[in-house]
C-alpha cells in the first residue's frame, strides 16, 4: 500500500501541477495576455528580469561566498618548485578572467534587464562598427598573447630537460596499482621486457642485464627534498597517468611508451605534517586516465626525506634479485633455454599460419 | 557511402508520377521513410529528446553514487539488476555509465539533435528551397543513425555491460577485451554504432553544404544568409571533414580488437599474459580521435551559435551587431578548430614543442569566440528585449558559455592543464560549455521554431519555469564542480575514499547531485510542455515572434515544398530590424526596397 | 516542382546539386585515407617497423586501373557522342578491369601471406596491417564504384545515358576517376613508404 500512497502522491501532484498549467492558460486567455505578442507581457517580463538581477546578484554573492568558503579546501598544499610557477600562472589567470568574466555577466544581465520590451519604444538601429569590433577583437588577443608567453616560459622550463643529478624513479601502472623501481647504486635501470613479466618479477626485469642487478622495488616513493626527481613512467597494460596532486605533477603511463617527468620537491613529509597539522598526512600517487575497474583506487605513497634520511634509507635498501634470488638463477640457466624454444615455436606457428 | 542519389534525372523525367506519390503517400512514407526535411528534422528532435533523457538519467544514476558513495542503493536493483552488488553500484558499471553518458550526450543528443533537427528544418526553410538536395539521401541519414541508436540502446542491456572506457575510448582499454568487462561486446556494439553515426552524419552533411551551396532562391546571397545557416554550413563541413577520421580510427580499433592488429598496441602483459602484439601506439588513436574530439564540441556548439544569434536578434528586435563579424568568428573558429585538437593530449606524453605549439594555436581560438560574446551584448545594448522563452534561453546560453569558455582559457594554458588534466575542473569546463551551454541553444531553438514545427506555441509560463530551474541548477552543479578540479580531484572516480588527498569535498558533491538531480527533474516540464503543445497547445500564427528569415514566410504548417507559390525573392539581409522610419520593427527578407521607402538608409536607395 | 528549382539553379550557379555531393562525398573519403595515411606515415616513423616486398602484382593491377579509367573515360565520351553501343562496351570493359583489380588485389594478399605479412595476430606488424587496411578500405571503395558503374550500365540499357542525359555517367565517372587516383596515391604512397 505504501507503493500506492507513493503513486497517488505522484499522481496528485501531476494532477495539481496540471491543473494549474491548465488554470494559468485559462486565466491568460481571460486576461487577454495570450493576444499580446510573445515576451511582451509586462508581468512575465517584470518577473524575469527581476529574476535575472536577483540571479545575478544572488548568483555573484553565493560565488563568492562559497569561493571564500572553500578557498583552503580548494588549494592542495603545495610542495613542488614548478608548483609554485603553475599556480601563481593559475590564479593570475584566474584574476584576468574573473574581471571578464564579472564584467561579460553583469553587462549580460544588466542590459537584458534595462532594455526591456516597451510597447512604444524601438531598439536602436545599429548593425555595424569597425573601430569596436577591431578594439573587442585586440584586446582579447592581446590578453591571450600574454597568457600565452606566460604559459609557454612554464611549460618550457617543466618540460626541459631534466638535470643530470635527478633521482631516477621508475613507476610503472598495472591494472590497478603502481609499481616502483629505483635503479639502485648505478643509477642505471636494467632493461624490462613484457615478455619477462611473471608473479614474481612483475616488472619483467632482464637480469642479465648487470645494470639490472642493483635495482630495488620498494613499497613507498623515496625521494630527498629540494633535489630534482626523474620519474620515469611506464605501463604494461592499459593507459594509466601519475598525478601527484601535491606537487602538481600528471603523466600519462602509455603501454610501449615511456614518458618522463622531473620536478624538485620543496617540503618533507614531516615539514608537510606540520603544516597541515595532520600528522598522518602523506604524499599521495593517484590515476587520473581510466583504466578499468580499479581506476578509482590507484593508491600509492610518495615520501619526500631530508637529504639525509633519503640516503639512510636508500642505503637501507635491498636490490630485487637479492630478496628473489631463484630468480637469478632461473634466468641464467633458462636464457638459452628459452632462445632454442623460441626458435621452435616460430617455426610452428608459421607452419600454422600457412594452413590459413 | 557511395550510395548517391544517382536518380535526379530519373525523378525529372518522372515529375507527373513524383507529383502524384505526394497526393497518394502512404503512413510509411509520409512518417516513416518520409523524404520530407521537415518531418525528417522532427524524427531526429524525438529521438534526440528521448536520448537526452537517457543520457540524463544516467547521470543521475552516477550522480547518486557519487553524492552518496557510502549508501547502498538497494532500491535501484529493479532497475540495475547485478550492477547493484551488496548495495553497492558497480566500480565497472559506474565506468559504463559515465560513458554512454558522454557518448549519448555528446553524440547522439546534441551532434544528432542539433545538427539532425535544426540543420534539417532550416536549412530549406531559411534559404529557400523545396527541400533538402536529396531526400533520399536525408532520410538515409536519418534511419541510419535510428540503426545506431537501436545498436547503442541495445548494448545498454548486455551482460557483460555497455563499453566503458570513457567516452574517448582509449586504446589499450577499449582495445582488450580482458582489460575489463565494458570493454567486450558493449565496445563492439559501441563501435558498430558509432561507425553508422558517422555514416549517418556524413551524408547529412553533404546533404547541408549541397543544399546551401546550390539550392538558395534568387536573390539569397551568401552575405544575406542568417547566422543559423551559416552555423550549419560551417558545422556541416566540420563534420565532413573530421568525421572520416573518427570512422578511420574506430575502423582501426575494430581490426586491433577482433583481427588481431597492432595499430595501437604494444608491450602490453594483461590477464596474466604477455600479448604478442607489438608496434602499435595508443597516442596514435587519440591524435585521430581528438583531431575529431575537438571539431566535434565546435560541431556541438556552432549550431547553438547561430541559433541564439537568431534569437537574440528577433527578440531584442535589433539588428545583429557586427554581421560581418559574426561570420568571420564563425569561420576562424571552424578553421582554428581543426588545428588545436593535441590541446586534449597536454600530458600524454606527446612531443612538448608540440604542446608549446597546440597552446599558442588553442588560445587563439578565443578570440573569435570573444568576439560573438561581445556582438551578442551588443545586440542586447539598447535593444527592446522580449523575453519569450527562447529569448531566456539565449540569454543564459550567453552566460553559460562565457563561464565555460573562460576555463577553456585556463585549460588551453598547457602549463595550467598539467595539474587540471582530467580534473573537475575538465569535467566543470565542458559540461558549462556542452552540456549546458549548448543544450541551452538546443532549448533555444526548440522555444523559438516549436510554432513553425507544429503550428502550435509552446507554453510560456512552463518555459519560464523550466529555464529558470534548469539555468540555476545548472550553475549550482557546474559551478561547485570547478572547486572539487581545482582541487585535484580526478575524473572517471567511482569514489574518492582510497584517497586522503581527495577526501573533502563530501558535502559538495551530495550538493552537485541533489542539484542534479533537481536539473533532470525539471526536465520532464520540458516534456510535459513539449508533448502536450503538440496536440493542445495555442495555435500559432504565421509569424509570431515578427522575425524577418524566410521560414516565416510559409503558411504556419508548411507542406511539402515548403511554400504553396513561387519561392520568394530575397532582397534584404536578415535583420533589418528596428529600423528607423519603418512602420514595423520588423521588415522581412522578401519585401522590396520599393515597398518600404520611409524605412530605406542612403546606401539602399538605389534598390529601390 | 523541386526538381526545376535545381534545375533552375543548377544553372544558375553552375554546379549540379549530386555533382556537388559527390564531391562532397569524395572529400570525406580523402579526409578518412588521410587519417590512414598519417596514421601511417607516424606509425612508421616511431620505428619498429616490418621491412616488406610490395607484391609485384600491384604494378599490374595498377595498369589495370588505369586502363579501367580509360576505359571509363572512353565510355563518358561514348556517351557524349552519343555511341551507344560503344558506350555499352567500354563499361563492361570498366566493370571487368575493376574485377580484375580486385582479383589481383586478393592474389596480392596471398602473396603477403606467403611472404609471412599478415593482417592480424602473433606475426603481425602493423606495417602489414596497415597495408591491409589501405588496400581493404579501398577494395571497398572500388566495390561501391563497381555498383554505381553497373547501374549506369542497366541505365544505359534502357537508354538512360546519352548525350542530353549525363548526370549519371559524369558522376559515375568523377567518383570511378576518384578511385583510380585514389589507388595510384596509395601504391606511390606505399612504394615509397614501406
Amino acid at each position: 500500500m505504501i507503493s500506492i500512497a507513493i503513486g497517488l502522491s505522484v499522481i496528485l501532484l501531476l494532477v495539481i501541477l496540471f491543473l494549474l498549467f491548465r488554470i494559468g492558460t485559462l486565466t491568460s486567455i481571460f486576461r487577454g495576455s495570450s493576444e499580446r505578442a510573445a515576451g511582451t507581457t509586462k508581468t512575465s517580463n517584470k518577473v524575469n528580469g527581476a529574476l535575472l538581477l536577483l540571479f545575478l546578484f544572488g548568483g555573484g554573492a553565493a560565488f563568492v561566498w562559497s569561493f571564500v568558503k572553500y578557498w583552503e579546501e580548494m588549494n592542495q598544499p603545495l610542495a613542488s618548485v614548478h608548483g609554485d610557477w603553475t599556480d601563481s600562472l593559475f590564479w593570475t589567470t584566474m584574476i584576468i578572467i574573473g574581471i571578464v568574466f564579472v564584467i561579460t555577466q553583469i553587462l549580460l544581465f544588466l542590459y537584458a534587464y534595462k532594455y526591456q520590451h516597451q510597447d512604444n519604444k524601438r531598439a536602436y538601429y545599429y548593425p555595424h562598427n569597425n573601430k569596436i569590433e577591431i578594439v573587442w577583437t585586440m584586446i582579447p588577443a592581446v590578453v591571450m598573447a600574454l597568457l600565452v608567453f606566460g604559459g609557454w616560459q612554464t611549460w618550457t622550463k617543466i618540460t626541459s630537460a631534466s638535470p643530470e643529478e635527478s633521482v631516477v624513479v621508475e613507476v610503472m601502472g598495472k591494472q590497478f596499482s603502481w609499481m616502483v623501481r629505483y635503479p639502485g647504486a648505478d643509477n642505471e635501470l636494467g632493461v624490462a621486457k613484457t615478455t619477462l613479466i611473471d608473479a614474481t618479477n612483475e616488472f619483467g626485469i632482464d637480469f642479465s642485464d648487470r645494470a639490472a642487478l642493483d635495482d630495488f622495488m620498494p613499497r613507498e616513493i623515496h625521494v630527498p627534498k629540494g633535489k630534482p626527481v626523474l620519474l620515469k613512467i611506464r605501463s604494461r597494460d592499459v593507459i594509466h597517468s601519475v598525478f601527484l596532486p601535491h606537487f602538481r605533477v600528471k603523466m600519462d603511463a602509455v603501454p610501449g611508451m615511456p614518458t618522463k617527468f622531473w620536478f624538485v620537491p620543496t617540503k618533507s613529509t614531516q615539514d608537510m605534517r606540520n603544516e597541515t597539522g595532520n600528522p598522518d598526512f602523506n604524499y599521495e600517487v593517484a590515476c587520473t586516465e581510466v583504466c578499468g575497474r580499479g581506476h578509482f583506487a590507484m593508491r600509492f605513497l610518495l615520501v619526500v626525506d631530508e637529504p639525509e634520511e633519503y640516503e639512510e634509507w636508500l642505503a637501507s635498501q635491498t636490490p630485487f634479485i637479492e630478496e628473489n634470488p631463484d630468480l637469478l638463477a632461473k634466468f641464467q640457466t633458462e636464457s638459452e633455454k628459452q632462445l632454442v624454444l623460441k626458435n621452435t615455436s616460430e617455426k610452428k606457428a608459421e607452419e600454422v599460419k600457412t594452413e590459413l | 557511402m557511395s550510395s548517391t542519389d544517382i536518380t535526379i534525372n530519373h525523378d525529372i523525367d518522372h515529375a507527373h508520377e513524383e507529383h502524384d506519390h505526394h497526393h497518394d503517400q502512404n503512413f510509411f512514407e509520409k512518417y516513416i521513410f518520409s523524404q520530407d526535411h521537415k518531418v525528417i528534422a522532427k524524427q531526429f528532435l524525438i529521438t534526440g529528446i528521448a536520448w537526452a533523457f537517457i543520457g540524463g538519467f544516467l547521470s543521475i544514476l552516477f550522480r547518486l553514487q557519487l553524492g552518496w558513495p557510502e549508501a547502498t542503493f538497494t532500491f535501484l536493483e529493479p532497475i540495475l539488476g547485478g550492477w547493484v552488488e551488496n548495495g553497492k553500484l558497480n566500480p565497472e558499471f559506474y565506468l559504463a555509465l559515465v560513458t554512454m553518458h558522454g557518448t549519448i550526450m555528446v553524440f547522439f543528443v546534441l551532434t544528432a539533435g542539433l545538427s539532425g533537427t535544426f540543420s534539417n528544418f532550416l536549412i530549406p526553410l531559411q534559404i529557400g528551397a523545396r527541400d533538402m538536395a536529396s531526400g533520399f539521401m536525408n532520410m538515409l541519414s536519418y534511419w541510419i543513425f535510428f540503426i545506431s541508436s537501436v545498436i547503442l540502446f541495445f548494448s545498454l542491456f548486455l551482460e557483460t555491460g555497455p563499453a566503458s572506457g570513457g567516452w574517448t575510448v582509449y586504446p589499450p582499454l577499449s582495445a582488450l577485451p580482458e582489460a575489463m568487462l565494458g570493454s567486450r561486446g558493449g565496445m563492439t556494439l559501441w563501435l558498430i554504432s558509432m561507425a553508422l553515426f558517422i555514416v549517418s552524419q556524413l551524408l547529412g552533411g553533404v546533404n547541408y553544404i549541397t543544399t546551401v551551396i546550390n539550392l538558395r532562391t534568387s536573390g539569397m546571397s551568401m552575405t544575406k544568409l542568417p547566422l543559423t545557416i551559416w552555423a550549419f554550413f560551417l558545422t556541416a563541413i566540420l563534420g565532413l571533414l573530421a568525421f572520416p577520421v573518427l570512422f578511420s580510427a574506430a575502423l582501426l580499433l575494430i581490426f586491433d580488437r577482433s583481427f588481431g592488429t597492432s595499430f595501437f598496441l604494444s608491450d602490453i602483459f594483461i590477464a596474466g599474459e604477455a600479448l604478442s602484439n607489438t608496434g602499435g601506439s595508443p597516442i596514435l588513436f587519440q591524435h585521430l580521435f581528438w583531431f575529431l574530439g575537438h571539431p566535434e564540441v565546435y560541431i556541438v556548439i556552432m549550431p547553438s551559435f547561430g541559433i541564439v544569434s537568431e534569437v537574440i536578434a528577433t527578440n531584442s528586435r535589433k539588428p545583429i551587431f557586427g554581421y560581418r563579424a559574426m561570420i568571420g568568428s564563425l569561420i576562424g573558429i571552424s578553421l582554428l578548430s581543426f588545428v588545436v585538437w593535441a590541446h586534449h593530449m597536454f600530458v600524454s606524453g606527446m612531443n612538448p614543442f608540440l604542446g608549446s605549439v597546440f597552446m599558442f594555436l588553442t588560445l587563439i581560438i578565443a578570440v573569435p569566440s570573444a568576439v560573438k560574446v561581445f556582438n551578442w551584448i551588443a545586440t542586447l545594448w539598447r535593444g527592446n528585449i522580449r523575453f519569450t522563452t527562447a529569448m531566456m534561453f539565449a540569454v543564459g546560453f550567453v552566460s553559460l558559455f562565457i563561464s565555460g569558455g573562460l576555463t577553456g582559457i585556463i585549460l588551453g594554458n598547457s602549463a595550467l592543464d598539467i595539474q587540471l588534466h582530467d580534473t573537475y575542473f575538465v569535467v566543470a569546463h565542458f559540461h558549462l560549455v556542452m552540456g549546458a551551454a549548448a543544450f541551452f541553444g538546443m532549448f533555444a531553438g526548440v522555444y523559438h521554431w516549436f510554432p513553425k514545427m507544429f503550428g502550435r506555441l509552446m507554453d510560456e509560463k512552463l518555459g519560464y519555469v523550466h529555464f529558470w530551474l534548469t539555468f540555476v541548477s545548472v550553475y549550482l552543479v557546474f559551478m561547485p564542480m570547478h572547486y572539487i578540479g581545482i582541487a585535484g580531484f580526478p575524473r572517471r572516480y567511482y569514489a574518492w575514499t582510497g584517497f586522503e588527498a581527495f577526501s573533502g569535498f563530501a558535502d559538495m558533491n551530495t550538493f552537485i547531485s541533489i542539484s542534479a538531480i533537481l536539473g533532470f527533474t525539471a526536465q520532464f516540464i520540458f516534456l510535459f510542455n513539449f508533448v502536450y503543445s503538440i496536440f493542445r497547445g495555442r495555435k500559432s500564427t504565421s509569424n509570431p515572434w515578427h522575425s524577418n528569415t524566410l521560414e516565416w514566410t510559409t503558411p504556419v504548417l508548411p507542406g511539402h515544398g515548403n511554400w504553396p507559390g513561387p519561392i520568394p525573392t530575397v532582397y534584404r539581409w536578415p535583420y533589418d530590424y528596428s529600423k528607423p522610419g519603418s512602420v514595423e520593427d520588423y521588415i522581412p527578407q522578401n519585401i522590396p526596397f520599393s515597398q518600404t521607402q520611409s524605412s530605406n538608409l542612403p546606401q539602399e536607395r538605389d534598390f529601390e | 516542382m523541386a526538381n526545376e528549382q535545381i534545375k533552375e539553379h543548377n544553372s544558375r550557379i553552375g554546379v549540379h546539386p549530386l555533382k556537388f555531393s559527390l564531391w562532397l562525398i569524395i572529400i570525406s573519403i580523402i579526409m578518412m585515407f588521410a587519417a590512414f595515411t598519417s596514421a601511417y606515415i607516424v606509425r612508421r616513423e616511431e620505428g619498429n617497423w616490418l621491412e616488406y616486398d610490395l607484391p609485384a602484382i600491384l604494378l599490374i593491377n595498377t595498369v589495370v586501373i588505369i586502363l579501367s579509367s580509360v576505359t571509363m573515360q572512353m565510355a563518358h565520351n561514348a556517351a557524349k557522342n552519343n555511341n551507344l553501343k560503344l558506350l555499352k562496351m567500354m563499361l563492361l570493359a570498366t566493370l571487368g578491369l575493376g574485377i580484375a583489380f580486385l582479383i589481383g588485389q586478393w592474389n596480392a594478399w596471398a602473396d603477403l601471406v606467403q611472404n609471412n605479412v599478415y593482417f592480424g595476430g602473433s606475426g603481425s606488424n602493423p606495417a602489414g596491417s596497415f597495408l591491409y587496411v589501405l588496400t581493404g578500405v579501398h577494395g571497398f571503395h572500388l566495390i561501391t564504384g563497381l555498383i554505381f558503374v553497373a547501374i549506369t550500365y542497366f541505365s544505359s540499357l534502357k537508354y538512360k545515358v546519352h548525350s542530353k542525359n549525363m548526370l549519371r555517367i559524369h558522376l559515375c565517372t568523377t567518383y570511378w576517376h576518384f578511385l583510380g587516383g585514389l589507388w595510384l596515391y596509395l601504391y606511390i604512397f606505399l612504394r615509397l613508404n614501406h
